[in-house]
């Protein structure tokens, strides 16, 4: 019995113990709802939960551990030698479960029984030859162990599935039988249903702190990983950065730190001036039509997909920047180019300067700008000499995270910046970023524990350390600037 | 309790520092003041009274033409300061404020030190040329508003870290150090406790030497105590203009009679 | 007040006052206003720098991007011989099958040339070669299929609407000229001229181009047979998906941490953590699905149900936020009510906070899908830049674990393509990706406007 029909007998076990639930808890008041403690449907409600939340979990455990066991197993009957080394005892599980799920598309496609499927041999029949009609390919022959071992595994597949099958349908029966035996007027069922709300409430809000988890352990084991077949020093002193696919690579970060903060430097050059002005102009000049109108507007960049700014840095900026500055003045000949990428990620990374900045300016109290007014100053001295400075943290703050942003962005240098990883000062140069190498060595077709492979975790690592790092500076500096005006 | 000048009744024309008529606000559709006429003379303390929303606060803020930064407010009507009129096209609000200082309701210094709060005018205004001037203007400024024995030793601290008392008498060095010949005070007191009320009526009153001053206030007791002029506003109306003295003694409208009295307000 | 009383005659005031009229305008306010109209011009300028680079790239990516939408298809009627595709006469499609495209190109070449005999169109001394070429080296696949599925067609004339090649297609858009074409390889002058003889007789039309949005991707040499059908159907799955996932665990997690969560270290633990997960690089998220997703719980790379969990931890925190403010947005006299006629805290949130909050909710979820929607770099990692060329099944039969590629990531992998003619597919893509996120944020604005509630 496969998982989709049996969940689906669990959620049926469930509608029933809901119904009958609500029935009985009527039933056992005669039908006065008043004498129960809670309403009929949290007496239903209780039911079914008594009847999935065991079968449920049983089954996720089972599901998660089976394939474990089974594998454990296994390993453990191809004999010590191959246990002993992690590759051979995992080539020789993927060959194992690749001709079970041969065996099973040949029962599927042929209708052998299983005991034809457990008479067959390796060393008597064309194994290969007859997967291969059903659409399994397999590299080489098969070896009798492996096939023998291919079978049991298909066995305890089979004996595992019914296990899990029954134990499941035990407990959702069981609860059902234990939530109606339960239900009386005095029963609290709406305090029991609640609370297991509670949880699942509790459980969603900690789905955050899951996917910080997740993305440590992520990061960090694999760049453990890393280090272990790579010097760590190399990796962040190094000044070259050229992978090699026979090993011996140069792996250096400072190239691609450079390429990261050489662009973001542009992007900012551009993003800071125009974003703050912009919220200026928004904030302290523009009549309320022309600023519900304006801020909108510019904030509609900011709803623009990055691979739309990508493709306009590689087919309208880099040629631009390439046919009329870089080739004139002799100084490249490349369209991607540090400052394609730079100026495309500047007017991407306009509208969060702005509507921050907007936000900050429109927290300044209102009476520093009548002080001001009153004692005669313009309205550009005002906000230079008074709003300004007073705004300058939150200001300070907002523009941090736009460099954060910078620093983490993917497509527009994926598409505009180059992949060559160079320390130069030519912004008309090609050069490459942090984040284009993290995609670059992870769509390969590397083997996953090279070291070119594993690198990429540890510039992801580097990447998540520098732009957390720059968000917590930058939202403390906001949160500080904020309270001063609360 | 004042000291009205004896000649007082025979108010002659050159004293006048500004002279309105028929003002008229608006704020969107809605009238906020009509047809208010008043000549406020100089150096003398001119009191607006009156119930809150009478648009007294509104008049004030039209004298110095702080309404042009509210975007929907409209003033009609006609006001001359010295003879001219402040809501001509060519006149630069700036210009004017310089010479019609402001001093709030909430003591708002800018978040910066004392010295830069009371050099932020002259600096804008370009009126020193050396940084001992600069000095020296805020030195006598601060004595002006009778702060400068509390905070000479620590002036590039910051004004925020003052006490509501003394925020406000800097908010007023502030306002003095511009060198404005009109001061408009609006419920200078109001978010003050007795003894600061007491010290700020005390240099409005000092004030009056060298200043035209114009304070918006809440209380009667203060109008009659620092003024010697009282003006009752009541609905969006001028009711009724007058020297202090006869305002509360004898006052001519029922209107004026009933808010001094307690009956409305 | 000692200060007052011994103050000298020369104190401020009037003494250091400039006078002099209102109405003239002094040397030190002309240039304090010229500073003043100055400063007020950089603010216009940044303005109009942003909204004007806003206008260029939406110009140029509509302007690139249009043609996409149109093809030139060859009309003309073509003789299925059963010589070729039919041999022994069966009508059975599992024999015909055997018959490759080549045996269906030559049909479509002979016809053309014969049609264009026909029709008294010049051939000017091209070789056949040189005009068969025209045809797309999809064209015959496409005619395959069509007599595979209906037998009946062997030994009819049919009339065959078939896709040119790219250059000729490009030719007719404007994108290739007698000058590009005279250094291509793929195309010739005369090729061109011909083309135009073409279009005079009405073999050579441009229509409509549906197929844009419904073919999978093609090969770099076919440009003119991509389209969008694969990415359009993973995309559409993912945001399913997405949608299925967010919602609950969002309205949930907001619930908890606005409605019962106390005061501790777990909760500030929490907050903390979802305002620095919303500010981590996407694509960490896709470091994190390939790790976790992928080579820990061994899902498939390249389904959509692994882009779907990537996109959904991704967004989570965007959509939490929104979802905190539209409840936090509900008066509390609302709650005291309900608690105050005996309702429990849960019925209280669920009865009364919710179905308020719910207008609110619902935007901030259509607006983190729309963000979700055009997130690229995070689906590259996890294989959805794959060249898929059969569609996924339906979710039903487990569609959401068959490879398929999304809208923007086809866009991504077109525009590295070599061939121009790709990058005016990407710029289509593009198109197509802008309509459903206007379509979504004109839902979040109706939303909002029908829905807004002022407390």
């Amino acid at each position: 019995m496969n998982v989709g029909i049996l969940s689906i007998i669990v959620l049926a076990l469930a509608l029933c113990g809901f119904v009958v639930g609500r029935n009985r808890a009527l039933q056992s008041v005669k039908g006065d709802a008043r004498k129960l403690h809670s309403l009929p449907v949290y007496h239903g409600q209780t039911v079914a939960l008594f009847v999935t939340v065991p079968a449920v979990l049983m089954m996720a455990v089972w599901l998660v551990a089976q394939p474990m066991v089974i594998e454990a197993r296994i390993v453990g009957q191809l004999g010590d030698a191959v246990a002993a080394d992690p590759v051979a005892s995992k080539l020789a599980m993927e060959d194992v479960s690749r001709i079970a799920d041969g065996l099973d598309a040949l029962q599927a496609a042929t209708g052998l029984s299983d005991d034809e499927i457990g008479d067959m041999r390796s060393d008597l029949s064309d194994i290969r030859g007859r997967l291969a009609e059903v659409g399994v390919a397999l590299g080489s022959e098969v070896r009798p162990e492996i096939f023998s071992m291919a079978k049991s595994l298909r066995g305890m597949q089979q004996t595992g599935a019914t296990m899990m099958t029954a134990l499941v349908l035990m407990l959702a029966v069981g609860g059902l039988a234990l939530g109606i035996l339960r239900i009386e007027g005095d029963f609290r069922a709406r305090n029991v249903a609640e609370s297991f709300f509670m949880w699942l409430l509790v459980a969603a809000a900690g789905v955050a702190i899951l996917t910080t988890i997740g993305i440590v352990l992520s990061l960090f084991s694999e760049t453990m990983r890393f280090f272990s077949v790579h010097p760590a020093s190399d990796f962040f002193f190094g000044l070259t950065w050229n992978p090699q696919f026979r090993g011996g690579s140069d792996l250096g970060i400072i190239p691609l730190l450079w390429g990261t903060l050489y662009i973001t430097f542009v992007a900012m050059i551009v993003a800071a001036p125009i974003g703050i002005f912009a919220a200026i102009y928004t904030a302290e000049y523009a009549s309320p039509r022309v600023r519900s109108v304006v801020k909108p507007l510019i904030e509609v960049i900011a709803g623009i997909p990055t691979v739309v700014f990508g493709l306009f840095a590689l087919v309208t900026v880099g040629p631009f920047l390439r046919d009329y500055f870089a080739v004139p003045f002799g100084l490249g000949t490349s369209g991607s180019s540090v400052l394609t990428a730079g100026l495309v990620i500047g007017i991407l990374n306009i509208p969060f300067v702005s509507s921050l900045t907007d936000d900050i300016i429109n927290a300044v109290p209102q009476s520093l700008r009548d002080g001001s007014y009153g004692l005669g100053a313009t309205k550009s001295e005002t906000i230079k000499k008074v709003i300004l400075p007073a705004a300058l943290p939150g200001i300070v703050g907002a523009v941090l995270l736009a460099t954060s942003r910078a620093i983490g962005e993917t497509m527009i240098v994926t598409m505009g910046a180059g992949a060559a990883a160079k320390l130069d000062l030519n912004p008309f140069e090609a050069m490459t970023t942090i984040t284009v190498k993290i995609v670059s060595q992870l769509t390969g077709d590397l083997a996953f524990d090279s070291p070119e492979t594993l690198v990429a975790f540890a510039l992801g690592s580097s990447l998540f350390v520098i732009t957390l790092g720059l968000n917590v500076f930058a939202l403390w500096i906001v949160r500080k600037y904020r309270e001063q005006y609360e | 309790m004042y000291d009205a000048p004896a000649n007082k009744q025979s108010v002659d024309q050159s004293n006048q520092k500004i002279t309105a008529r028929n003002v008229q606000v608006f704020y969107g559709d809605k009238q906020a003041l009509r047809d208010v006429s008043v000549d406020i003379e100089d150096r003398t303390v001119t009191a607006f009274i009156g119930p809150s929303g009478c648009g007294k606060s509104t008049f004030l803020r039209c004298l110095n033409r702080m309404n042009d930064t509210v975007a929907i407010a409209r003033v009609e009507g006609d006001i001359r300061l010295d003879g001219e009129d402040i809501y001509h096209p060519m006149v630069d609000p700036v210009q004017l404020r310089a010479k019609v200082g402001m001093v709030f309701q909430k003591p708002n210094p800018f978040p910066k030190s004392i010295y830069d709060n009371v050099a932020y005018g002259p600096k804008i205004h370009g009126l020193t040329r050396s940084k001992s001037e600069l000095d020296g203007i805020v030195e006598e400024s601060l004595k002006r508003a009778a702060l400068w024995n509390e905070v000479k030793d620590r002036l590039q601290e910051s004004g925020t870290g003052l006490s509501g008392g003394q925020q406000q008498r800097l908010c007023i060095a502030r306002a003095v150090a511009t060198g404005p010949e009109v001061l408009l005070m609006d419920e200078p007191c109001s978010a003050l406790d007795p003894i600061a009320t007491a010290q700020v009526e005390e240099l409005i009153d000092d004030l009056r030497q060298n200043y035209s001053v114009v304070i918006v206030t809440h209380s009667m007791q203060q109008a009659a105590r620092v003024s010697q002029k009282t003006a009752f506003f009541h609905l969006g109306n001028l009711v009724e203009y007058g020297e202090t003295g006869t305002i509360f003694t004898n006052p001519q409208d029922p209107r004026t009679e009933s808010y001094i009295t307690g009956r409305i307000g | 007040m000692t200060d007052i009383g011994s103050t000298p005659a020369e104190l401020p005031g009037k003494a250091h006052g400039r006078s002099g009229s209102l109405l003239t305008e002094s040397p030190m306010m002309k240039s304090r206003n010229a500073a003043e109209f100055r400063f007020r011009a950089y603010g216009l300028t940044a303005i109009v720098v942003a909204l004007l680079t806003l206008a260029i790239t939406l110009f140029t990516i509509v302007r690139d991007g249009t043609p996409a939408f149109f093809q030139a298809k060859l009309t003309y009627q073509v003789f299925i011989d059963a010589a070729v595709v039919d041999k022994n006469g069966t009508a059975d499609p599992v024999e015909m099958a055997k018959v490759t495209t080549i045996g269906y190109a030559r049909l479509l070449s002979n016809s053309l040339l014969a049609y264009l005999d026909e029709k008294g169109v010049a051939v000017e001394g091209m070789t056949d070669k040189e005009i068969t070429d025209m045809i797309s080296k999809d064209a015959p696949a496409r005619l395959r299929d069509r007599v595979l599925a209906d037998p009946s067609l062997v030994g009819q004339t049919i009339t065959v609407k078939a896709l040119v090649g790219g250059r000729i297609d490009g030719y007719l858009k404007g994108r290739v000229t007698r000058e590009s074409s005279a250094n291509d390889s793929n195309v010739t002058p005369r090729q061109l001229d011909m083309a135009d003889r073409m279009v005079e007789a009405g073999i050579l039309r441009s229509g409509f181009n549906w197929r844009f949005l419904t073919a999978p991707d093609a090969s770099d040499l076919r440009p003119e047979a991509a389209g969008l059908g694969i990415a359009l159907m993973g995309t559409l799955y993912m945001m399913m998906l997405v949608l299925i996932f967010t919602l609950p665990i969002a309205v949930a997690a907001s619930i908890y941490l606005e409605e019962f969560a106390p005061k501790n270290w777990f909760t500030d633990l929490i907050e903390v953590n979802i305002s620095n997960l919303a500010a981590v690089p996407s694509i960490v998220y896709g470091i994190l699905g390939l790790a976790a997703f992928i080579n820990f719980a061994g899902l498939p790379s390249s389904a959509p149900i692994v882009g779907a969990l990537v996109l959904t931890l991704m967004t989570l925190p965007t959509i939490i936020i929104a979802t905190r403010s539209a409840i936090r947005a509900v008066p509390p006299s609302i709650r005291d009510a309900a608690l105050g006629v005996g309702a429990s805290k849960m019925q209280t949130v669920f009865h009364h906070v919710l179905p308020l909050a719910a207008p609110g909710i619902l935007t901030g979820t259509i607006l983190g899908l729309a963000s979700a929607l055009g997130e690229t770099g995070p689906l590259l990692l996890i294989g959805m830049v794959a060249f898929v060329t059969n569609y996924p099944a339906s979710p039903l039969d487990g569609g959401f674990m068959d490879p398929a590629t999304a809208l923007p990531v086809q866009v991504y992998s077109w525009a590295s393509r070599s061939d121009p003619a790709f990058i005016e597919r990407s710029s289509g893509a593009i198109i197509v990706l802008l309509i459903f996120l206007v379509c979504m944020n004109i839902v979040a604005i109706l939303l909002r406007r029908r829905f807004e509630r002022r407390w």
